[in-house]
């Protein structure tokens, strides 16, 4: 039977979309764009983006495998192996993912086209860099016609990054709730007075905003050709000079200094790197989420090994700093995301189907939980059982740490409060893990009372293996 | 020379927001009209700053080669 689904977040672009055949994916591009397609390849535009690594490239594939009718051709774009949304980027991912859309459409208008659309989702991060996947977002530029795109990149990337600059880097999470990004007169209440002083805010945003609210529904002459090509460069230099002036310095928050307050002696982390390092190299796994990564010194362990690793924290300035470093590093493999375990990322949209949650996107092959079961289990009340049921639905391998009630940071916790967690020990958490894995290795960590095991999950994961370990 | 540029694009773009907006708002709002409409207000405003940027680009770089040359030609 033919296993084929569509991609049930692409469906407003009526020029195609993105659809799965046996788990791959492909890209249907209906007769509507023929002649827009046709442009994209025969200007050369396609291929400079292709090669100077901005735009994901393709293969084109017989349309026998199209998933409609009314297919002009089918094509198999190359595939990103983790798919992260704007609201997990850190403050530079999503600057970086902004200039990268404007950068294209200064390129794409001396080839004579222009993007449709400027939607943060239409970048993901692939190699440590960010990446414009939507090959279908180019149209044939026709001057004298203002940006169609303009609303949208304000909405999607000068919103919240100005609210993350000139508020709080919070405030990002607002693209959660907001599918086409912040709307602007929400972001013009949020912005403080001296945002005023800032001509490219003023312009993009605050009169931006009230001539929205301003404007009816009554017809607009949109034969009017008043828009040239020198206001359009006047428009794009402008948006990016506003982008590039944000800034945001990721410290002072809770986990920023985490690596200097730890109860780690240098013993303990360099013994704790060994295991980690041994247990990965038994499993040689193509993907790695590190869940409660910090600045990804652990996650470092497997990237450097060639591993594309996930490193997620919930701390803004920990991940910050992480992806600042694999930039200064030039780092391949790892992709650092915000995301808070207690409550990570759900299915949002339409029919709560257009962007996945964090859990369908895996399973990954293995999942590491250092240093954070205690956070979990007594900072947050969850069960031992409950955070076990959780982890069975994200990993195929789980390396994971148990501190024990003895450490002294837990100590230190119970010094203020009261010690309601009878059932926190070593032989209830081997209890509660042991329903749903099997330990297959066990260490006791150097010059500390942590223990690190490697567990394989009971699960197989039947209905979607991405089964690669070989352990 | 650029705070100057700046305090006057801010001066004539009040100016022109007081002359277009009218006393109240419309209950439907249509955010595409808007962003359209906007970019045809700014259009002239974009296109003169931004040829200046690029004039005053060239005058800098041709007055750097310049003194260059002049310096290399003194040694």
């Amino acid at each position: 039977m033919d296993n084929k689904r569509r991609d049930p977040g692409s469906f407003r672009d009526l020029c195609g979309f993105v659809f799965y055949r046996d788990e791959v994916l492909y890209r249907q591009i209906n007769q509507s764009y023929q002649n827009d397609y046709d442009f994209l390849v025969g200007s050369g535009l396609y291929q400079k983006l292709v090669d100077a690594g901005l735009l994901v490239s393709h293969e084109e594939v017989g349309d026998a495998l199209a998933f409609t009718s009314g297919v002009y051709k089918v094509i198999r774009p190359q595939k990103i192996p983790f798919v992260s949304y704007p609201f997990e980027w850190s403050f530079t991912q999503l600057k970086q993912a902004a200039l990268l859309t404007l950068q294209i459409q200064k390129i794409a208008l001396e080839y004579g086209m222009s993007l449709k659309d400027a939607s943060a989702y239409n970048v993901q991060f692939f190699h440590g860099q960010p990446i414009f996947v939507d090959t279908l977002s180019f149209e044939k530029y026709q001057e004298g016609r203002p940006w169609v795109a303009y609303r949208q990149f304000c909405q999607h990337f000068l919103s919240p990054l100005a609210l993350m600059c000139y508020r709080d880097v919070r405030l990002n999470q607002l693209l959660r709730i907001y599918m086409d990004g912040i709307p602007l007169a929400l972001t013009q209440r949020l912005l403080p007075m001296r945002t005023w002083l800032n001509i490219h805010i003023v312009m993009h945003l605050h009169f931006h905003s009230r001539m929205q609210l301003s404007s009816s529904a009554k017809p607009v002459d949109r034969t009017r050709n008043s828009f040239t090509r020198l206001s359009l460069c006047g428009l794009l230099d402008s948006l990016e000079t506003a982008i590039q002036r944000l800034y945001w310095d990721p410290s002072g928050t809770e986990w920023a200094g985490y690596y200097e307050v730890t109860n780690y002696t240098q013993d303990a982390i360099s013994h704790k790197k060994e295991l980690v390092a041994s247990f990965l190299d038994r499993l040689n796994p193509r993907m790695v989420w590190d869940l409660g990564a910090n600045t990804g010194f652990f996650s470092r362990v497997a990237s450097d090994r060639g591993i594309l690793t996930v490193s997620i924290d919930s701390d803004s300035a920990a991940v910050e700093n992480n992806f600042r470093e694999a930039c200064r590093k030039n780092e391949r493999n790892i992709l650092p995301l915000t995301l808070d375990l207690i409550n990570p990322s759900s299915g949002l949209g339409w029919a709560s189907e257009e962007r996945v949650s964090l859990v369908e996107r895996g399973p990954a092959d293995v999942a590491m939980a250092l240093a954070i079961i205690h956070h979990l289990a007594i900072s947050n009340n969850v069960p031992l059982f409950r955070i076990a049921e959780f982890f069975n639905k994200l990993c195929h391998f789980l390396i994971i740490e148990f501190i024990p009630k003895h450490d002294s940071q837990i100590k230190k916790f119970f010094s203020l409060r009261e010690d309601i967690f009878q059932d926190y020990s070593v032989e209830s958490f081997e209890k509660a893990f042991g329903q749903f894995f099997v330990t297959q290795d066990k260490q006791k960590i150097k010059d500390s009372v942590r223990i690190l095991y490697l567990m394989r999950n009971k699960n197989n994961f039947n209905e979607k293996t991405n089964r690669v370990c070989e352990y | 020379m650029i705070k100057v540029r700046q305090v006057a694009m801010f001066c004539l773009l009040s100016f022109m927001f007081s002359l277009l907006f009218p006393g109240r708002s419309y209950a439907y709002i249509d955010p595409g009209t808007g962003s359209y409409l906007w970019q045809l207000v700014i259009a002239g405003l974009l296109a003169a700053s931004f040829s200046l940027k690029i004039f005053w680009r060239r005058i800098k770089a041709f007055l750097e080669n310049y003194f260059n040359k002049r310096r290399k030609n003194g040694q």
